[in-house]
């Protein structure tokens, strides 16, 4: 028999990282997005970059596609892997290489995950910005892929703003390097690595990355805000931003995901239709200041109740409630879907009346957390899939949502991305013409589309889904349907 | 050749469809960039002029790429915010030229680049075709983000004709102060210093200066809070070196616009890692010279650009020459990239724009 493709994996990977057992792959079937599930043909571990060089050139000689994955926490199904392809697991390439305090940047591997930075990064009072929800597990290789965000976005901005440099192995097996330690990043030429970021693995593998650290702020003032009205938390948040005060995250809960909250970290939040958070940071004297003008804003814009917290323990407390607001909604319902689409800060209400229609026109519950600031919503949409016929009113539910956006002049994903989850609702955004020419690029970068393939571009066009016959690692003798 | 006045994004389309090689201008404020265009149709953009939507309430602001600097930072001031990002030259750059050429002021340091702040754009390609790239939301991971790729592109994969930007609330009242060092090594000791501190600075530049080294920093904030922020500052800085306000004696637009006293034959935009500025800093000693954004940056004056790309090359950096008669306007290390290479087969395979 003739395996190839498999023979030329084992003369990289001893069989203990080269895992092609049903048992094996399992816990690599699907990502933050369960509703998708789907099975590699097998996984490899590399240990360092020219592993990975060395995978991505063969699958690019066998036409083989590839996902590279860190820890699996897209919520839009980024990280599903492709059906009989193979998944590079990034996760052993978790070395922070360097800190360098002089120059405010980090050097890792793309294994590395989120949070390990800015407690690397700690000790010279240094610390790393972008903080998805999912910081504690979720990797800087998948948030380049994704351009992830956070709460904090609206003043320092997501991954991409933090990222100066990169050296990336292309789809092909072409290995390039762009950007700088210097903040201007690529600074002269065209900005390559806003190209990179968010790109969903289409384009290729990031190997090394220069990130930027930011001093950690002297002060946070944060204040909880109740209202007895979701409509007066999100007026609450014009009158905020019209003040000229600029917050490090404006967040808002509805009562659904309040009482997820409660029920999942009982961080003791008050009984309300909808809380409010706002973050203050910065020196202490302005910080002090802006928090004065900040509290008599949130008393004349008819809060019940308002919190402060003291302390950081009682900071942290604040945010435990909503950073864990996804996971809590699982005490809710079995299944749920999350969506992140943006509009315009100052269409938020009529984004949520909308939604409210939504949730009785298909007979669905929705629990709303979103971050304000940058109009970034967060409908989590509660199904049982047990139940025949709820998943697919869930996705038609979803899918309006999405539509609202765009109508409302936003955009399908703030910082989830499109993924396998939300291909379909490219041409609500862009024209036909601009998503060929998006194509046109993934080609011109992986002429065989091998990377991530089947994600981002509408459906009819994945290569993976109109695989007939035997599939590529049958072909090449890595699996068989025994 | 004579340029052509573009009015229209269509019209745009047609002119690159009728041209083989075309190139750029704005406001022709970088007169070093225009040297490509020897012989290639000139398509002036400076009739793409107005501010087109402007939601402050939304942090955001679309404008032609032809539109004065000065008349978007006006219309922003208005409101009380500002970009950002601070455009170089604002006195005569279009938004456009800023953007195509990534040209960022000292007020950089507090928030980010050009990079940092746009969202979207409309474009025309070399092909002629006209489509959108990014958004209008301060937010948005949807495609592929090729507005980002478009700073610093020169002009040379797509044309811009309207641009999208995030904007922030400005600050009401700015205090400057200057702080002496003896040589090179204190001050970067005292940029060290303030890196990792709580202060939060609006601007951070050097330079030499008689007998030393100037180190100018700024702060921004509201009437009560700046006063105790500047003394704070000034407390803990005056162990090595005493600041000096010099908010009242020097006209701080001059003060803070790092071309002011840079005169020369050729003015080049260096980008630098801070860690190579004492190796870089002698092999520019006798050129006119200032370090921007906490020394993430250089801008330079000389009279012998072929001298100083080979001093780029060497340390492998990269210098962008605005101002002057030069040959090329990118000098040091080369820019050639495969991943910029395969953009510009899909932009503009025929390679039209120059």
């Amino acid at each position: 028999m003739n395996h190839p493709f498999l023979q030329v994996l084992e003369t990289i990977y001893p069989a203990e990282r080269l895992l092609t057992r049903d048992v094996e792959l399992l816990p690599y079937e699907s990502d933050g997005l369960t509703a998708f599930q789907s099975k590699p043909g097998a996984v490899v571990l590399p240990v360092d970059e020219e592993e990975i060089i060395a995978t991505v050139r063969l699958c690019h000689q066998h036409e083989m596609p590839f996902l590279a994955r860190g820890s699996g926490t897209s919520l839009s199904g980024g990280s599903l892997p492709i059906p009989d392809g193979l998944v590079i697991a990034l996760n052993r390439l978790n070395r922070i290489k360097r800190i360098d305090p002089q120059q405010r940047i980090a050097v890792v591997e793309p294994g590395v995950i989120n949070l390990h930075i800015t407690e690397a990064a700690q000790p010279y009072n240094l610390y790393y910005a972008p903080d998805p929800s999912s910081q504690s597990i979720c990797t800087i290789g998948g948030n380049i892929a994704f351009n992830s965000g956070g709460a904090h976005c609206l003043k320092y901005g997501m991954t991409s703003n933090h990222v100066l440099g990169m050296k990336v192995v292309l789809a092909d097996g072409t290995v390039t390097q762009f950007g700088s330690e210097s903040i201007e990043g690529v600074g002269i030429g065209p900005d390559l690595i806003g190209l990179f970021v968010g790109s969903e693995g289409l384009f290729g593998i990031a190997l090394e990355i220069t990130l930027r650290l930011m001093p950690q702020p002297e002060l946070y003032r944060t204040v909880l805000a109740a209202y007895d009205d979701l409509g007066a938390a999100g007026d609450a948040v014009s009158l905020v931003v019209a003040s000229g005060l600029l917050p490090g995250a404006i967040e808002i809960m509805d009562r659904l995901a309040i009482k997820a909250a409660e029920a999942s970290v009982k961080a003791g939040y008050p009984d309300a239709e909808a809380l409010l958070i706002v973050e203050l940071e910065g020196e202490a004297p302005q910080v002090e200041a802006e928090f004065a003008q900040l509290q008599g804003i949130i008393e004349a814009s008819g809060a019940f109740e308002m919190r402060v917290a003291r302390s950081e323990e009682e900071r942290a407390r604040i945010w435990k409630g909503r950073k864990g607001a996804f996971s809590a909604v699982g005490r809710l319902s079995p299944d749920f879907i999350v969506q992140d689409g943006v509009v315009p800060r100052g269409r938020l209400g009529e984004a949520l009346m909308a939604i409210d229609k939504l949730k009785t026109k298909y007979r669905l519950d929705v629990a709303n957390v979103f971050h304000a600031g940058d109009g970034n919503l967060h409908p989590l949409i509660l199904y049982d899939g047990r139940e025949a016929g709820a998943l697919e009113r869930a996705e038609a539910l979803a899918g309006e949502i999405l539509a609202l956006c765009v109508s409302l002049g936003g955009s399908i994903t703030g910082e989830h991305g499109i993924g396998m989850e939300k291909r379909d609702y490219m041409p609500t955004m862009f024209s036909e013409e601009e998503i060929d020419i998006m194509q046109a690029l993934r080609r011109a970068i992986d002429p065989m589309e091998i990377a991530n393939r089947g994600k981002m571009f509408p459906g009819g066009d994945a290569p993976a889904l109109k695989q007939h016959g035997l599939h590529p690692l049958e072909r090449q003798g890595v699996i068989s349907r025994e | 050749m004579t340029p052509t006045a573009i009015t229209t994004s269509a019209e745009l389309s047609d002119f690159l469809r009728q041209n083989e090689r075309v190139h750029v201008l704005g406001n022709g404020s970088k007169t070093a960039l225009h040297r490509t265009a020897n012989g290639a149709a000139l398509a002036d953009l400076s009739t793409l002029c107005g501010v087109l939507e402007y939601e402050p309430s939304e942090y955001t602001i679309t404008i032609g790429a032809g539109t004065p600097v000065s008349h978007v930072s006006a219309a922003l001031a208005e409101k009380g915010q500002y970009l950002p990002f601070d455009p170089l030259l604002a006195d005569r750059a279009t938004i456009g030229g800023t953007v195509a050429a990534n040209l960022s002021g000292s007020r950089r340091f507090r928030y980010g680049g050009i990079r940092d702040f746009i969202l979207g754009a409309r474009v025309v390609d070399g092909l002629g075709r006209a489509f959108r790239v990014g958004g209008k939301v301060v937010k948005n991971a949807a495609g592929f983000d090729l507005s980002k790729f478009l700073v610093g592109s020169l002009g040379r994969y797509a044309i811009m004709t309207e641009l999208t930007f995030k904007v922030f609330p400005d600050a009401p009242r700015f205090r400057s102060l200057r702080l002496d060092y003896p040589t090179l090594p204190d001050l970067l000791a005292a940029i060290s210093f303030i890196k990792q501190s709580v202060f939060e600075l609006d601007a951070l530049d050097f330079t030499p200066a008689a007998g030393g080294w100037s180190l100018m920093a700024r702060l921004a904030g509201s009437s009560a809070t700046l006063p105790p922020r500047v003394e704070r500052f000034t407390q803990t800085m005056q162990r090595e070196s005493a600041p000096t306000d010099i908010s009242e004696q020097e006209d701080t637009a001059t003060l803070w616009d790092p071309l002011h006293r840079l005169t020369g034959d050729a003015i080049v935009k260096v980008v630098l890692p801070p860690r190579q500025i004492p190796e870089f800093d002698t092999k520019v000693a006798d050129l006119r010279r200032r370090y921007s954004i906490g020394g993430n940056l250089a801008w330079l004056a000389t009279d012998d650009v072929t001298g100083l790309d080979t001093s780029l090359r060497r340390l492998g950096l990269r210098g962008l020459c605005l101002l002057g008669a030069v040959e090329s306007a990118l000098i040091g290390a080369p820019l050639e990239n495969e991943l910029a290479a395969r953009v510009k087969s899909v932009l503009d395979p025929q390679g039209k724009l120059v």
